[in-house]
């Protein structure tokens, strides 16, 4: 088995390299698997390198998209930092445009939280001239 | 069901809000409103662990003659809050292009004291570190022309330059490193690089975050204990209960209510303004998310190749494969098995387990017989 795996890594390597996937064969981490089992429109996602953080604000904003029958993560094992997330749609919508449309979700819903914060804060310094929060 | 009512037509008035409530120059207190737990929580979470800041990371000893130890005093230095003043131009020290180190990865932090001839102590203080660029060159800095050290902080431009010590306390000395008693010298050479809390608790930027919601318990995400026979009567009230209306006595429980008020305080070290944190905090939560982001489109522009755990052999006996789209997924395990030897020279957070490194292998060899391929689904 192990011979196996290395004469197939070896094999990959060079293979992966004539492709072309980006010169910077080191940088290149693959943080986003699909599980096998998945169609498509039932997946389950591994991210790698996330935790809660990610995971539960993802889950919420997708668990709004009135398109998803099943969204939920979990974390397998806390010494590994993986991060396991399935999605299961109603019909036959996409589970990658679900998730696509879930992360750019929560990209805009950070942005509007950035701006009342911004607004707030300046609307504070304005009012408070002798404690001014910082800029 | 209802998708977008959260940010309803008069965007305004329907989105999250923010009021803040106090501040100084280390604290902010403000409540967010019309957020989910979800979004708060995980803001808090990056404020805890994952904003870039600057910290002493290696210290060459040059000479050590007081009572610490090498490694006790390199703790020490490395606790040291430096200044984080324009952290988002320098880069990880394992990214930049350089051999070893250089001026935009790391910021070289020298100390040299001694007490030659004094009955007293000599102390040592944080503001005894000077810089120099990586070729020796001292720095000139604009530390000392600062007014007082009292409203150091009220604004990001009275930071320090960047990795100089943040120095917070009235006489002007910032944090004790060690004493020298007569005869005993301690000359280091500290190198300070970007970091996140989450490799070490030194490059925190925030000494705490409180996090509030449901000061009434409203929501009844909590059971009181008690003693005798009230737990309101044993219990002290919130800081925030005028925040929010208390339950009349006779009224039902409402099941389904969400917590949507949020009460934080956000306190940082001293390295970042308050404000700041907050702003780095939701830029890396965005980044993390085009990260994501950018790792789907990649990836799923090439067909499936998103499935590196395939193997054909062995599916892990899940819900019935298509067929045709599982023969092209399947088939493009090289691209996969070349990638693994990456995941084994990831050192970006510097504790990747070994068994990463082991079952990242065997992903390009065995396909589904895997732990993670099967994990249950």
């Amino acid at each position: 088995m192990a011979t196996d795996g290395d004469h197939e890594m070896a094999d990959a390597t060079a293979g992966a390299e004539a492709n072309g996937t980006s010169g910077d064969f080191v940088k290149e981490k693959q943080r986003l698997r699909l599980l096998p089992g998945s169609s498509d429109t039932q997946a389950s996602f591994a991210f790698e390198k996330e935790d809660h953080t990610l995971g539960n604000a993802l889950r919420y904003m997708i668990m709004k998209n009135p398109d998803v029958e099943f969204c939920g993560y979990s974390i397998p094992h806390p010494s590994e930092t993986v991060m396991n997330l399935r999605i299961q749609t109603w019909d036959n919508v996409s589970v990658m445009d679900v998730l696509k449309r879930g992360l750019s979700d929560l990209a805009d819903l950070c942005d509007v939280v950035e701006d009342k914060f911004t607004a707030a804060r300046d609307d504070f310094n304005d009012s408070h001239p002798d404690r001014v929060a910082t800029k | 069901m209802d998708f977008n009512t959260e940010y309803g037509v008069d965007g305004e008035d329907t989105g999250p809000r923010v009021t803040i409530r106090r501040t100084n120059e280390t604290t902010i207190d403000f409540m967010l409103s019309s957020t989910s737990l979800s979004l708060a929580n995980s803001l808090r979470r990056t404020m805890l662990a994952e904003i870039p800041t600057i910290a002493v990371d290696l210290v060459e000893i040059e000479a050590n003659t007081s009572v610490l130890a090498d490694e006790f005093l390199a703790h020490r230095l490395g606790l040291i809050p430096l200044s984080t003043r324009n952290v988002e131009d320098m880069i990880y020290t394992r990214d930049c292009t350089c051999e070893e180190f250089c001026d935009n990865c790391a910021v070289i932090l020298r100390l040299h004291a001694a007490n030659r001839n004094s009955d007293e102590n000599v102390k040592v203080f944080a503001k005894d570190l000077f810089a120099e660029t990586v070729s020796g060159q001292p720095i000139q800095d604009a530390r000392y022309q600062r007014n007082g050290a009292v409203d150091g902080l009220s604004s990001s431009e009275e930071l320090p330059p960047r990795g100089q010590p943040v120095i917070m306390d009235p006489k002007g000395n910032g944090s004790l490193i060690c004493q020298l008693r007569r005869g005993q010298e301690l000359r280091v050479r500290c190198i300070a690089k970007k970091g996140i809390a989450k490799e070490h608790a030194k490059w925190a930027p925030t000494a705490a975050i409180g996090f509030e919601y449901d000061p009434h318990n409203k929501l009844r995400h909590t059971t009181l204990w008690y003693e005798g026979t009230n737990a309101k009567e044993e219990w002290p009230e919130s800081k925030n209960k005028d925040w929010e209306e208390p339950a009349p006595d006779g009224e039902a429980f409402r099941y389904d209510s969400e917590p949507t008020q949020f009460y934080v305080n956000l306190e940082g070290t001293g390295v970042m303004p308050p404000d700041q944190i907050l702003h780095a905090g939701i830029k890396t939560l965005q980044q993390k998310l085009a990260t994501v982001i950018q790792q789907l489109s990649t990836t799923t522009d090439s067909g499936h190749e998103l499935n590196g755990a395939a193997g054909d052999a062995g599916m892990g006996g899940m819900s019935p494969p298509d067929p045709a789209a599982n023969g092209t997924a399947y088939g493009n395990q090289t691209a996969y098995g070349g990638q693994t030897p990456a995941y084994a020279q990831q050192t970006a957070y510097g504790g990747q387990t070994p068994g990463y490194g082991g079952a990242g292998s065997a992903y390009g060899g065995m396909g589904g017989a895997t732990p993670y391929g099967r994990s249950g689904y």
